[in-house]
């Protein structure tokens, strides 16, 4: 039904946009699970008395991250413009959205994967002390392979959320998806346009769980395969 | 049970139980954790006095809660000694740092209750993961881990994930896992209080296999009286953090000391009266009445033919009312109550008899 009531020209800007968030969605994930990956398991082994039991670091870290999730996506947005211009050399368009979109996504999914972490069974941390494995070991080859199928669930839900953010950073000139919606289809009247964005956006959140959902399930071998 | 046993081939001092270097030594060890916040500091274990000969099995009882598995993860260095010295080979590991404790650990074996096997591996990776650790070159994991399912008997099962074992199963992961890197002492921590009795047996038996056939040395902990009486040379009786009975596992079965030892060895060579002359037993006699007897027939006397010997030496009918004869640390014993006529002298000749055979015997009561 949309060929009828949309232009081609409006088709391909939606294909374009759609383009642009999946771009951007991709390399804040990927960035942010970079970052997020070795602070999330710090956070996890860094208290008292744990594998790498720093306190006082896991405290700041742990402080700092609660500091960023707290500030709403929107206000991020602005208040880190100068430290985007550093980055990305501007602060308008789809790779200058990448930077806040990182900057949120990252200590979310250390979040996640500090919780993934702590949910491995202690005694096979301490089977693996037994065998003389060093702390990085430990972390290598038990709390992030048995991690594993809870990681990549906690990444779906954060590649989710980051579709819900990219749509925001339209509204600061960010390009994708939230982009074209705001500018055709609220400041132009052309409620065609917003329903095939939210359309996309819908089909996109809907692939991703799915996919995010099934490899989670092939990774999890405490589950029997019979 | 009628022919005629020798005490050497029962095993009895066969076995070499007091090798004059034992491979793991307690001196007067304590542990203590320190107190939070003002509050005093939590005493785990106190005067900690204990020898594991090479070669041994040696099982450490208690109930949960007496200190035991603080015992045996200061073996590896779970947990640090607070006092006393520990000595692993003759080296005193007391002060032993991180660095030092990793190398010590590839030489000491462990196996948990809970298999603790990493549910993301197949069987063959679990039992490689020693070896990664250690950085053993692959070709040489394949081989060793190739070697050890078809000691435990797993070979088929290599490519499968422990969610798709059996309790018993898992233990033997766990068993082939610890021996990865071939080391000269075992530790198992209640290896086989999640398993059920028949699992439980078999997996003693590997244990016990292990043992005899690598010279590995075994320490124990358990709360299961059974496990002991099943595969232990030496027993260690454990409660409030101090070792209150120690000694080598048939004389500490046969004559315990201490009232928590005769509570946990009760279950194994008690004999109950039977639920109906429970009711009737009493303290004094009276004429026609019986007297109830527990016999305890211990090393070469438990195979004896005594019961036929007291009705044609004696010439007393002898009632048997309940027993059992068992195996413990595979030396027979056996328990037995019987009761004969009470009258003067039957009773006495019986009595007699006894002690010429050298059998403990108890009166327990009459009984009309």
């Amino acid at each position: 039904m949309f060929p009828e009531i949309i232009s081609p020209q409006i088709l391909q800007l939606i294909a374009q946009a759609t383009v642009d968030t999946l771009s951007m969605v991709a390399v804040a994930a990927g960035l942010g699970t970079l970052i997020g990956l070795p602070l999330g398991v710090f956070l996890a082994t860094s208290r008292r008395g744990e594998l790498f039991a720093a306190p006082a670091a896991n405290l700041l870290l742990g402080t700092l991250v609660n500091a960023t999730r707290s500030t709403p996506f929107i206000i991020l947005v602005v208040a880190i413009i100068p430290f985007t211009r550093l980055i990305a050399g501007t602060s308008i368009g789809t790779t200058a959205a990448i930077v806040p979109l990182t900057v949120a996504a990252t200590p979310f999914i250390a979040r996640l994967i500090e919780g993934a972490i702590r949910e491995v069974d202690q005694g096979l941390v301490e089977a693996a002390r037994a065998m003389g494995a060093t702390p990085l070991q430990i972390v290598r080859k038990v709390l992030v392979p048995e991690a594993l199928p809870a990681i990549v669930l906690g990444l779906t839900l954060a590649v989710v959320s980051l579709i819900g953010f990219s749509a925001m950073v339209g509204a600061v000139g960010g390009g994708g998806l939230g982009d074209l919606g705001i500018r055709y289809g609220y400041q132009r009247f052309m409620p065609e346009v917003m329903a095939a964005v939210v359309a996309v956006l819908i089909v996109l959140v809907q692939a991703v769980q799915s996919f995010g959902d099934r490899l989670s399930r092939r990774l999890n071998k405490r589950l029997r395969h019979t | 049970m009628n022919a005629p046993v020798k005490p050497g081939a029962l095993g009895i001092g066969a076995r070499p139980l007091a090798a004059p270097d034992p491979i793991i030594r307690f001196e007067r060890i304590g542990k203590a954790y320190p107190g939070r916040r003002g509050q005093q500091a939590v005493t785990a274990l106190s005067g900690i006095d204990l020898s594991v000969p090479a070669g041994a099995i040696v099982g450490v009882i208690g109930r949960s809660g007496a200190g035991k598995s603080t015992l045996i993860r200061l073996v590896n260095g779970l947990e640090k000694v607070t006092a006393g010295r520990l000595l692993i080979e003759g080296e005193d590991v007391t002060g032993l740092n991180e660095a030092g404790w990793r190398r010590r650990r590839r030489e000491i074996g462990m196996i948990f209750q809970h298999f603790n096997l990493l549910s993301s591996r197949t069987v063959f990776d679990n039992v490689a993961l020693p070896l990664e650790i250690a950085g053993t070159p692959r070709a040489a994991i394949a081989a060793k881990v190739e070697t050890l399912l078809a000691l435990v008997g797993l070979a088929d099962k290599r490519e499968r994930y422990p969610a798709e074992l059996s309790g018993g199963q898992k233990q033997r992961v766990g068993i082939a896992r610890a021996l990865a890197t071939d080391p000269k002492v075992l530790l198992c921590d209640e290896a086989t209080s999640a398993l059920d009795p028949e699992t439980t047996r078999s997996i003693l038996a590997l244990l016990k296999q292990v043992n005899r056939e690598l010279g590995l040395t075994i320490l124990l902990i358990t709360h299961e009286i059974p496990v002991i009486k099943e595969i232990c040379d030496r027993v260690a009786v454990i409660e409030g953090g101090r070792i209150v009975e120690e000694g080598d596992t048939f004389s500490v079965f046969t004559d315990p000391q201490h009232p928590t030892t005769a509570r946990f060895v009760e279950a194994v060579t008690g004999v109950e009266l039977p639920a109906h002359l429970e009711g009737r037993i009493r303290r004094d006699g009276r004429p026609g009445d019986d007297l109830v007897l527990r016999i305890t027939f211990t090393g070469e006397n438990a195979t004896a033919p005594v019961i036929s010997r007291l009705g044609s030496v004696v010439g007393v009918d002898v009632n048997i009312l309940a027993g059992r004869i068992d195996a413990i640390a595979g030396r027979p014993f056996g328990s037995l109550l019987v009761s004969v006529p009470s009258r003067l002298p039957e009773s006495e000749a019986v009595l007699a008899a006894l002690k010429t055979l050298d059998l403990k015997a108890e009166v327990i009561g009459h009984v009309s």
